[in-house]
């Protein structure tokens, strides 16, 4: 188990190092991430401003779009180099490999996030600040979710011949479930307490969170085994 | 066709029968929904059977993993193509009752949405399985697949719980909240789509599994 941990840390911290020796990955992603403020700020505009509640469900919408492009490559390159086969044949328990896989998928969209939700909150006039430690904890349990199924489809993709086109495909139906709780909760934080109490959906978003961790895990070394 | 699939035939159109005369003669008009509840029995029982494909679909993709029997692969597949058959149907009527009893077919109710997002769902799934050209990797991948998406089934079945929304909360821990003519048609309905979806889901594993034969008969020829 530690020594599974470990390697997954080190696959992370590779990844890791070769996005910041590339740099321009993550800068696309936050300029797309603008590009999509603004195109929907055409559609939802009005007078001048946009309800609250319509602009913090936007920006996981945005982080849904965002992540298409953090997440796809990551199988891919390593299919696409052929260091694939090495991470399926290391002597490294399989989970190890996504597990290692989504730590980079988290820190990539970290460091984007880090940048965009200030801005985001900024333009869309929304505000954290009356629950900012509820805030953080969504934000990084939801950008795991996303992180974890984002891992998970990229490796799916491997096999089909439209790699592309399929990646938005496998993408949105498992990642969907976490996005609509994600939209929810982040609405309750921002209006104040609804009818629905905000913990009950953080608790299932942590369940759903888990599942996938799991089911992924559990059925990886399928994935690498041809 | 053996003497069995016969029986289990002759009952399921007995059955069917039932479920057609319970559904538009047996069952009083309800006392708020009126003859609309007719549509109750239509939509709720398709819904329950379709959770039951996907859910079919979860345990074949298990089932291939574990013991690489490309017959759970096509079984799987085939519960996908019939769960979509369902779930059309519920969407359908649920829009015909949405539309009698909040007079418009779409709301954006929790329940609609994630039925919308399921039935999208494994479309996709569908979609990914005809871009993998390579028989096993398809069945391989299709049955991970098949199982990372299995939690949006129960958000949507427990969406109704989570959110707040128009679809009343029909069954409960404490036993189903309606009449007992009302109860008793839904179980006929449930039994009878039960029946029809088995029947369905052989028929077209037998039409599936012969066209995979088809196909390596011809790419062992060519």
């Amino acid at each position: 188990m530690t020594s599974g941990l470990s390697a997954a840390i080190a696959i992370a911290k590779k990844d890791i190092i070769i996005q910041l020796r590339k740099k321009f990955e993550v800068f696309s992603m936050f300029l797309f991430a603008l590009i999509a403020v603004l195109s929907f700020s055409f559609a939802l505009v009005s007078q001048g401003s946009i309800p609250e509640d319509v602009g913090s469900a936007m920006l996981w919408v945005i982080i849904f779009f965002m992540g298409m492009f953090g997440f796809a490559p990551i199988f891919l390159s390593e299919s696409e180099t052929g260091t694939l086969r090495g991470l399926a044949t290391a002597p490294i328990p399989a989970w190890s490999v996504y597990v290692g896989k989504v730590i980079y998928g988290f820190v990539l969209m970290g460091m984007v996030e880090i940048f965009l939700v200030p801005i985001i909150s900024l333009l869309f006039g929304f505000s954290f600040l009356d629950n900012l430690p509820l805030t953080i904890a969504v934000l990084c349990v939801g950008t795991l979710d996303l992180a974890a199924v984002g891992a998970m489809a990229s490796a799916l993709t491997m096999p089909s011949e439209a790699k592309a086109t399929v990646f938005p495909l496998v993408y949105f139906p498992t990642a969907t479930s976490g996005l609509i709780l994600l939209i929810e909760i982040t609405k309750i934080i921002v209006l104040g307490p609804g009818l629905i109490p905000v913990m009950l959906l953080f608790e299932i978003l942590l369940a759903h969170l888990i599942a996938m961790l799991t089911l992924s895990a559990s059925v990886f070394h399928f994935a690498l085994t041809p | 066709m053996n003497k069995n699939r016969l029986i289990f035939f002759g009952i399921t159109a007995a059955i069917s029968l039932l479920y057609v005369y319970m559904t538009w003669i047996f069952a009083p008009p309800d006392v708020v929904l009126g003859e609309n509840i007719r549509i109750f029995f239509q939509h709720v029982a398709p819904a329950l059977v379709a959770y039951g494909l996907f859910g079919g679909t979860l345990l074949c993709g298990l089932m291939y993993l574990w013991q690489g029997d490309l017959k759970y692969d096509i079984i799987g597949a085939v519960s996908i193509k019939l769960g979509l058959l369902f779930t059309t149907i519920t969407l359908l009527s649920g829009m015909m009752w949405a539309d009698a009893a909040w007079g418009t077919p779409w709301n954006w109710d929790p329940r609609e949405t994630t039925t919308l997002i399921l039935w999208i769902a494994y479309a996709c799934i569908l979609a990914y399985r005809a871009s993998v050209s390579d028989r096993e990797a398809r069945a391989q991948f299709g049955s991970i697949f098949g199982i990372v998406a299995f939690p949006m089934v129960i958000l949507s079945y427990l969406s109704i719980r989570i959110w707040n929304t128009l679809h009343p909360i029909v069954i409960e821990a404490s036993g189903l909240q309606m009449e007992v003519e009302h109860m008793m048609t839904l179980l006929v309905a449930m039994i009878a789509v039960t029946m029809i979806a088995l029947i369905m889901v052989e028929l077209t594993y037998k039409v599936d599994s012969a066209q995979e034969k088809l196909m390596r008969i011809r790419m062992s020829r060519s």
